[in-house]
């Protein structure tokens, strides 16, 4: 089964090496709007700093994994169905979208280092933070845009029914990151890391539980 | 109409209007609004005019002001003059040797009791302090000590007296029998889209998302008499309290169930999608809801440190209207859910026969 997902997630990879212009252009458009947002500003405080962050990372993850569905063709979906088991199929793909993330993240964390002139304070639990918002964020964004590849306007549907369902995590997220960069103290650190994890685990296993009810529409 | 099987519709009319009738009528208990006078000295008399409220003064035959001492011995005013029927002046003379150490103070409880209304307490509400002056006056005499069983209890039916709440405290069975009910149909409405994916059929569907907008609607009457409670006990419509802003996001992902439903043409594929979809946001309200409050500070009870709905909160008495409300609250949505699904499927036969007869 592992092999099989790899192999997947391999054939998918040189596709998506060989359409790379989506992703390219969701980190086109969070470095501009980093810039820009530095540029117009010139200086920004911590907290407005890490707000920045979080509400960036969520539009490139809407942009990101919105794509993950959209370019496939009917055909191309039929020829999936017969060859792959959905879950194989999804978990490779959720986890091509955690990659795609993780890349954007580092990006994102480098430039505003760069422009503010400041690196982060504590980076071992940033990235933990990072990286356990991130798996919970794509496991819902990968189902969300599964369920609304079926319906017309696609984009929109993601945007409306995503962002409520990312609330949760970007708060954890939010908040950990504050205690991260010293901005708040708490000493509940490992309550909330917890917490994630155990939002985390649900959302995965929503995906991988709901992918194949949502695949054989 | 069949009864026997109709039973549950009478029984939440029924229930209904126990708990609308009830929950209205019925008198709060007597209580402490306000007090002017709020330190006084050892050794020194000392006098206090207490406001009340839903109180009989003015028929009451003995009444008596206390304050509690922390041996749980009662000091009795010397004099205690009512004024009109919810205000009464009581003057003490507070004894030398209330405390036990020269230098602390202490807080009392002020009790007023009378044989129709029973006792009332103010809790901490006096802070009495030592003596400043050193003078000795042979003459003074303090008042009388009394035990705690002497105070008068009556045993009447009364929703209990909280400063601050007050007569909104009838708002318990509205505003949290409403989410408790809301929270009960959307369970019923998750077992319908899980029957609905393992059978596939379609009438799982219909009645899911009939009970969802049954629960939407609940959710925002929930949303709107907390808002009102709000008002009167917090000082605003809207505060910033993490339990508003997770249920107005969570009633916001019910709405986006809706424009989901809304977007997809195929009825099947519909069904299936918003089923999946219904799950996961149930999932996802119950995160929003009850498990990221607790984590930070929040105004509702049982939220960062705030005492849960426990024997403090909810009494008996008003447990014997509030578990019917959640009951009525639930048989009512369940009903209209129904006639909600019965409505959808006439509507379609009749545009299959319209579309029979044209063709």
């Amino acid at each position: 089964m592992l092999q099989r997902i790899f192999h997947i997630a391999k054939r998918d990879l040189t596709l998506e090496f060989r359409e790379r212009y989506s992703f390219l252009s969701a980190l086109l458009y969070l470095v501009a709007i980093t810039f820009i947002v530095y540029k117009v500003f010139g200086r920004i405080e911590q907290p407005t700093r890490i707000g920045l962050f979080w509400i960036l990372i969520l539009f490139t993850c809407i942009n990101v994994v919105s794509h993950s569905f959209s370019f496939h063709s009917q055909k191309r979906k039929y020829y999936h169905y017969i060859l792959y088991r959905s879950y194989e199929l999804i978990i490779a793909k959720w986890g091509i979208n955690l990659i795609k993330m993780i890349v954007a993240g580092l990006i994102l964390a480098f430039l505003q280092s760069i422009f503010a002139n400041e690196p982060l304070k504590n980076i071992l639990l940033f990235s933990q933070v990072y990286v356990l918002s991130i798996i919970g964020m794509t496991a819902a964004m990968t189902l969300i845009s599964s369920i609304s590849s079926y319906s017309q306007n696609q984009n929109t549907l993601i945007a409306v029914m995503s962002i409520p369902l990312l609330i949760p995590i970007l708060l954890i997220g939010m908040r950990l990151s504050l205690i991260s960069e010293r901005i708040i103290m708490d000493t509940e650190i490992n309550n909330y890391l917890m917490m994630l994890v155990g939002i985390d685990i649900i959302y995965v296993a929503i995906l991988i539980i709901f992918i194949p009810l949502t695949w054989k529409a | 109409m069949d009864i026997k099987r109709n039973w549950w519709k009478v029984l939440s009319v029924i229930l209904m209007l126990y708990v609308i009738i009830a929950g209205i009528l019925i008198p709060i208990k007597p209580g402490i609004i306000d007090y002017d006078n709020a330190s006084a000295e050892t050794g020194s008399p000392y006098e206090v005019t207490v406001k009340t409220y839903n109180t009989h003064f003015d028929k009451a035959q003995g009444l008596r002001t206390y304050l509690l001492l922390p041996n749980n011995e009662l000091l009795v005013a010397d004099s205690s003059e009512v004024i009109n029927a919810a205000e009464v002046k009581a003057s003490f003379n507070i004894p030398r040797r209330v405390l036990r150490g020269e230098s602390e103070s202490m807080d009392l409880s002020l009790v007023i009791d009378n044989e129709i209304d029973g006792y009332m307490q103010f809790p901490e509400a006096v802070r009495i302090r030592p003596s400043t002056t050193d003078t000795f006056n042979r003459a003074y005499q303090a008042s009388a000590l009394m035990p705690l069983s002497s105070l008068r209890d009556v045993d009447d039916f009364k929703f209990p007296f909280r400063p601050i709440v007050y007569e909104t405290i009838r708002n318990t069975f509205f505003h949290v029998a409403i989410w408790m009910a809301m929270f009960i149909i959307l369970i019923v409405s998750c077992y319908h889209s899980i029957r609905y994916l393992m059978t596939n059929k379609l009438v799982h569907d219909q009645k899911s998302s009939a009970l969802t907008s049954v629960a939407l609607v609940f959710g925002i009457a929930g949303l709107l008499t907390g808002s009102m409670w709000a008002r009167f006990t917090w000082g605003t419509w809207w505060t910033n309290d993490v339990k508003l802003n997770m249920t107005s996001i969570a009633l916001l992902i019910y709405c986006s169930y809706w424009i989901l439903r809304s977007s997809i043409s195929d009825i099947d594929t519909r069904a299936r999608l918003s089923s999946v979809f219904n799950l996961f946001s149930f999932v996802a309200l119950f995160i929003l809801v009850m498990v990221i409050p607790r984590l930070t500070d929040s105004l509702h009870p049982g939220n960062g440190g705030n005492p849960a709905f426990g024997d403090e909160d909810l009494d008996n008495t008003l447990r014997t209207i509030f578990y019917p409300a959640i009951i009525a609250y639930t048989l009512i949505g369940l009903w209209i859910a129904q006639l909600t699904v019965r409505y959808h499927s006439a509507k379609d036969n009749i545009e299959l026969l319209i579309y029979n007869k044209s063709n």
